[in-house]
């Protein structure tokens, strides 16, 4: 029992070594074992859960999460990121070879890939970042400064975001670091010309609309037009079919007559004068001056006829 | 008390522990305080399970430690120190502390990133290929397809999977014409976004599932918004016009082919008038005709008197006999043909 201290201490003090002996890498991380800021170890990180796609860098003396040994007390371990960090740039105006100014910005992703030398270029992720930004500007600028606006704005995008991409790439490269794609996010007219823009917009669009009514107005004439040249046609064609039809009328009546009146035309001469007295000499509008010696008064003074010839 | 100075402090600490957790455990227990010689020998059974309840207790609280729950919407990842070697899924998982190390995340649960709708430079105007700019709205939905890339492989994953999204629109938007973008089916682009998209993420390995990816609106910038709906409105004023000029114009030939039936009808109505004057008239003719051939002389006279008496009755007459005796010296006529015609006309 007097001895339960003792063990109890013993344990202890072996636990504490046991335990600053031992650390652990997990899978956001790398680490670097620096024995009084000498470095000793380098254990680097790789993607989770693929095969690893690019080389080792160098100064890696092994690869991978797990648990590790280092002396206690004399060594110890400093972290880094593992995974793929972003980096984006504020907006930079560059000028196409055409010199029409465009806006752009850009993202990155990078990760480190060489502990050491991140640490000794870089120290930090902040630190890092600033360099990068201004890798990437330059980047930028000189791959954008070689094209016109248009090709920026046309499926060409692609090919020059690769190629800034492998600028970028080489220059970052002794930071420790590896830019893993660089990617134009915007490219956009600078704010004035977007209000140039705005105005040759509305332009073409005001064009456009009147293109539209004057196109309408002008099938609307069209149709009309047609319309009343059919109308007149249509009309004036029934006017001559209607003279056709009177023409032929009048030409079966005066068929209609010779056949009846030929039958005696000394009769018909007759007949139709009788006719012709009736209707024309009306009460209204005539006043006959006649002496008695028509056939008509043939019996007025005497009684014996005179004959009529 | 041996050689060690801490011993009786040490002593007792143990006896004093001891004796509470007698208490505790409900044995019987001495006076407290009354340690010294005679604290340990009613306890002599219990100091005999303290070496096993102790470790028992230890394991237990150490078991319900490494035990976690994993729901429906969850999965987890293992990893051994440190090192990943497992996805735990739905239910109860064992992860013992500290070897085995674990992170949940709900990777069913889809997240949404709404792009273009802020204001100022995120407001989604994005320039065309023929150097038109058009405003857009979007929607990006995600989730975790494979959580160990996920968790492992990038950091900050809300700003990537934006920043590649709104890159690949504008790259997709800027290979466009203006007139495409707002006419054609806006599928076959967030289509060919969303495919840009999930290409560029696999590449960087993140284990992001992009679900959909929606247009909320894909319409001309508000400047010069007016200006396109009244296209749209020119447009249907063509539309108009058309159709008003073939309203009129089919009112004009329907009222020419009136016309038309008019014209005609008159003419055959003048036709069927004239033809059946004539007939009638022709008729009675023969008729009169076929009655004078039987009798002539007789009719003749006949149809003569009765004209005109018909005729004498109505007129005004003035009889003056030429023949008079006493030859010229009869009325010599004389005749005011105003009066006449004044007397007519009454």
């Amino acid at each position: 029992m007097r001895r339960l201290p003792i063990i109890v201490a013993v344990i202890a003090v072996i636990a504490f070594v046991a335990l600053s002996s031992l650390f652990t890498v997990n899978e956001k991380q790398q680490a670097l074992v620096l024995q009084f800021g000498e470095i000793k170890r380098t254990i680097c990180g790789g993607n989770t859960g693929t095969e690893r796609d690019y080389e080792l860098a160098e100064s890696c003396d092994v690869d991978g999460p797990g648990l590790y040994f280092k002396i206690p007390l004399i060594q110890e371990v400093a972290y880094y990121e593992d995974r793929i960090l972003p980096l984006e740039t504020d907006p930079l105006e560059v000028t196409p070879r055409d010199n029409r100014r465009l806006e752009v910005d850009a993202f990155a992703r990078w990760r480190i890939t060489d502990p050491v030398a991140f640490r000794q270029r870089a120290q930090s992720v902040q630190n890092a970042d600033d360099r990068l930004q201004s890798i990437l500007n330059a980047a930028l600028r000189q791959v954008l400064g070689t094209v016109t606006s248009e090709n920026v704005l046309s499926p060409e995008r692609s090919v020059l975001m690769t190629r800034i991409r492998d600028i970028a790439r080489r220059q970052a490269a002794s930071l420790g670091v590896e830019v893993i794609d660089v990617r134009i996010r915007r490219a956009d007219l600078p704010k004035e010309n977007r209000d140039a823009t705005f105005r040759r917009m509305i332009a073409e669009r005001q064009r456009e609309a009147a293109d539209e009514r004057a196109r309408g107005n002008e099938r609307a004439l069209e149709v009309r037009a047609t319309a009343d040249r059919q109308a007149v046609e249509q009309v004036s064609d029934a006017q001559r079919q209607a003279e056709i039809i009177r023409g032929e009328a009048d030409a079966e009546r005066n068929k209609i007559f010779a056949e009846a009146f030929g039958r005696d035309e000394e009769f018909f001469a007759f007949y139709r004068s009788l006719r012709a007295y009736e209707r024309s000499l009306r009460g209204s509008n005539s006043t006959l001056v006649i002496s008695p010696d028509s056939e008509f008064f043939n019996y007025l003074k005497s009684d014996t006829a005179i004959p009529s010839q | 008390g041996g050689g060690n100075p801490h011993g009786p402090y040490l002593d007792d600490l143990l006896r004093t522990g001891r004796d509470l957790l007698r208490v505790v455990l409900g044995g019987t227990g001495g006076p407290p305080g009354s340690g010294g010689g005679g604290g340990g020998r009613p306890g002599a059974g219990f100091d005999k399970w303290l070496p096993v309840v102790i470790p028992l207790l230890l394991v237990v609280v150490w078991v319900y430690q490494s035990l976690y729950r994993v729901d429906t919407r969850e999965e987890s990842v293992e990893l051994f120190f440190g090192k990943y070697y497992a996805t735990g899924t739905e239910g109860l998982n064992f992860a013992p502390w500290p070897v085995v190390t674990y992170e949940k995340y709900p990777v069913i649960i889809e997240n949404t990133i709404d792009i273009g709708k802020g204001s100022g430079i995120d407001q989604g105007l994005m320039l065309t290929g023929d150097e038109n700019i058009v405003d857009i709205d979007f929607q990006v939905v995600w989730n975790v397809k494979r959580l160990d890339q996920f968790l492992f492989n990038i950091d900050r994953h809300r700003d990537t999977i934006r920043a590649v999204s709104e890159s690949a629109m504008r790259e997709v938007i800027a290979r466009s014409d203006l007139a495409t973008i707002l006419t054609v089916n806006r599928e076959s682009i967030s289509q060919e976004v969303e495919l840009l998209v999930q290409t560029t993420l696999d590449s960087y390995n993140s284990g992001i599932n992009i679900v959909r990816l929606n247009f909320d609106k894909a319409d001309p910038p508000q400047e010069v918004r007016e200006a396109f709906l009244d296209v749209q409105a020119a447009e249907q004023d063509r539309d108009t016009a058309e159709k008003q000029a073939e309203a009129e114009a089919n009112q004009k030939l329907a009222a020419a082919r009136g016309e038309v039936a008019r014209m005609l009808q008159e003419a055959e109505g003048y036709r069927a008038q004239v033809v059946n004057e004539a007939k009638g008239e022709a008729a009675r003719f023969v008729a009169v005709y076929d009655e004078y051939a039987l009798a002539p002389e007789v009719t003749r006279k006949r149809l003569y008197l009765e004209t005109l008496e018909r005729v004498m009755s109505d007129v005004d007459k003035i009889i003056i006999d030429e023949n008079t005796s006493g030859g010229g010296q009869g009325v010599v006529p004389y005749l005011p043909l105003n009066e006449l015609r004044r007397g007519g006309n009454n």
